[in-house]
């Protein structure tokens, strides 16, 4: 008995809230705002409301070509990975008060966050095709930039409050360098994500499709999932960081839907407003701009640890 | 900050754009298709000289001539707009028979569908107006002549 | 099942995804198709995406009358998108060869390689009925399914341009 309480809220959160019953949609309205926001803003009138899940519906009916081998094998897992582990992510973040946790969930998250851009260069490399190679190579130059100050920064956070846990960091005090991180933490989200100014990886047009560019059909339909899942998991670690701490479930799960539109609402005008940097200034911006503030951030949270 | 300002404006402005069936309408002298009109063609065949991707084709036969136009073809330049104009203004008439619709021209699914072509019969020259009765001049009357009449 | 077929048609007809594909074109039917993604025409009010790679698009939009040495390019893309797809050529090029007819360097209109499913007549053809094209592909799209397309069908849209 003991054990089956644990198991099923565990399965709750994986399943239900946050987890694929609520992730998926929420991945959809994401990314539904996302290209509405950004054709509002250049006084277009964007797509109608359920376009997103059109696009899923439609690119599942659509044939694929056969692929044989090793290769084509890890073709049609790449997207499958990518789409369990953001939906994982989602599932594992703390959104209810009480919804248990256990020790280093926070480096789960983490990890599972990781995951989606790593499939995502497996994929152009394993595709075969030289677009795919030359977005995948792009693609693991950014993750490296941005991946040291994104990481610099939870842990940063995570130090500061001795802690790994997850619902433990979510109902913390607010401190500056808990600001500081959060602020680390939006400027790696476009990256991320792949939106402008640093969707280069993703580029089109330029390089074709870049990694994706040999997907068709049900892949393509999850690897769209896959990055609207990524929405949701990024938007929603900023939003369990920045939410005040309430004992109320629904209020905590409306106040963490509604903080994750108003950073999906930032995001847009962001990318509605620059354009696309090439890959040497995407990397000069994370090494030379942002890596000394994470520096900052985790050596004052290590200064702050040995004072106290 | 000038980007951003133009951001809010064009959020606050609201969108610009035409929603799906409407169309913009087009200015006057807009080049769409070409129109002809039977009645007034006069079979001189210039529209198909003067046509730059052979979309007009005309066929003589005996008594009755056949044009015939495919939009398909057709490049929207309005060369033989301008030539039957020009032709009829020589012959001394006041219409021609082509013309071009100020609308955009339809879309459509199979290869040749827009394609028409008229047969039109000879017509017999139009007879020339009846000469007026000639003006005979009074005996005597006061008919300047060159001679005497330039006395300064 | 019908449920699941009716929900699969309508998705193709509101999600169509476009490449784009120049066979020797001018240019001007290329540049009428960016300028039907430009906010006052806005293509994506129907949920078009222009996109990137062919495997990834549902009509292919082809412009230019179609050189020789563009004619295995043409079929290669072709091959290369997927599932049902249908083809639109844009402008008057791709349909009859326009001002080029006789020209030795073009191999016939596009109708002789690929089946075509909506020809946009103009030249350049104005971006509004790019997008009235692209929609009526969209819905071709939507009836034909999964089968593959045989012979197109004949749809007398065409409006008579007599004068009375």
């Amino acid at each position: 008995m003991t054990v089956f309480n644990p198991l099923v809220t565990a399965l709750a959160r994986l399943l239900i809230f946050p987890g694929l019953l609520f992730a998926v949609p929420a991945a959809w309205f994401f990314l539904w705002v996302e290209r509405k926001s950004v054709a509002l803003m250049q006084e277009r009138v964007g797509p109608p409301f359920m376009q997103p899940f059109w696009d899923f519906i439609k690119l599942l009916g659509k044939s694929t070509p056969p692929r044989s081998g090793i290769a084509g094998l890890l073709m049609r897992a790449w997207p499958l990975i990518a789409v369990s582990a953001a939906a994982g992510a989602v599932g594992l973040l703390p959104v209810l008060p009480s919804s248990g946790g256990f020790e280093g969930d926070l480096i789960l998250l983490l990890a599972l966050l990781e995951l989606p851009s790593i499939c995502i260069i497996a994929a152009g490399f394993s595709s075969r095709s030289i677009f795919g190679e030359i977005g995948s190579a792009r693609e693991a130059a950014l993750s490296v930039s941005y991946n040291i100050v994104f990481l610099l920064a939870i842990v940063s956070i995570a130090a500061s409050q001795h802690t790994f846990r997850l619902d433990a960091l979510a109902s913390a005090p607010f401190t500056p360098l808990h600001w500081l991180g959060i602020l680390a933490i939006l400027v790696c989200l476009p990256a991320k994500l792949h939106i402008n100014p640093f969707s280069l990886p993703h580029a089109e047009q330029e390089i074709y499709a870049g990694p994706m560019t040999e997907y068709t059909g049900p892949e393509l339909a999850m690897w769209e999932l896959s990055h609207g899942l990524e929405w949701v998991a990024g938007t929603g670690l900023v939003a369990t960081l920045v939410a005040p701490h309430v004992s109320i479930a629904w209020l905590a799960a409306c106040i963490f839907v509604a903080i994750s539109f108003v950073v999906v609402l930032l995001l847009s005008a962001l990318a509605a407003a620059t354009a696309r940097l090439a890959i040497d200034s995407s990397v000069r911006f994370y090494w030379q701009c942002t890596l000394i503030f994470a520096v900052l951030a985790i050596s004052s949270a290590i200064f702050v640890r040995f004072r106290s | 900050m000038n980007i951003l300002t133009m951001l809010w404006k064009n959020l606050v402005r609201g969108y610009q754009t035409l929603l799906f069936p409407a169309r913009p309408r087009v200015t006057p002298r807009f080049r769409g298709l070409v129109l002809f009109d039977p009645a007034l063609c006069t079979g001189c065949a210039v529209c198909r000289f003067r046509c730059t991707s052979r979309a007009i084709d005309f066929k003589a036969g005996k008594g009755e001539f056949t044009w015939s136009y495919n939009p398909g073809q057709c490049t929207f330049c309005g060369r033989c707009v301008e030539g039957c104009a020009e032709h009829a203004l020589k012959e001394g008439h006041t219409e021609h028979a082509l013309s071009q619709q100020e609308a955009v021209p339809p879309i459509y699914t199979t290869q040749g569908e827009l394609k028409k072509s008229y047969t039109v019969a000879r017509r017999p020259p139009a007879p020339k107006p009846a000469a007026p009765p000639a003006a005979v001049p009074p005996a005597g009357a006061a008919l300047p002549s060159p001679v005497t009449g330039g006395a300064q | 099942m019908k449920l699941w077929r009716r929900l699969m048609c309508t998705a193709r007809r509101r999600s169509p995804w476009l490449f784009h594909m120049n066979s020797g074109s001018c240019n001007g039917c290329d540049i009428e198709i960016v300028a039907a993604l430009s906010p006052r025409y806005d293509a994506e009010q129907l949920g078009v995406r222009l996109e990137g790679s062919p495997r990834h698009a549902d009509i292919l939009c082809v412009t230019g009358p179609v050189t020789r040495k563009a004619v295995g390019a043409v079929k290669t893309v072709y091959d290369q998108v997927l599932g049902p797809k249908a083809v639109v050529a844009i402008g008057s090029c791709p349909a009859t060869t326009n001002v080029f007819i006789d020209s030795r360097t073009l191999d016939g209109p596009l109708d002789k390689h690929l089946p075509v499913d909506v020809f946009v007549p103009g030249c350049p053809p104005r971006p509004d009925a790019i997008i009235a094209g692209v929609a009526k592909a969209a819905q071709i799209l939507a009836e034909r399914g999964n089968k593959p397309p045989t012979t197109t069908v004949a749809i007398a849209n065409a409006e008579e341009a007599v004068k009375p």
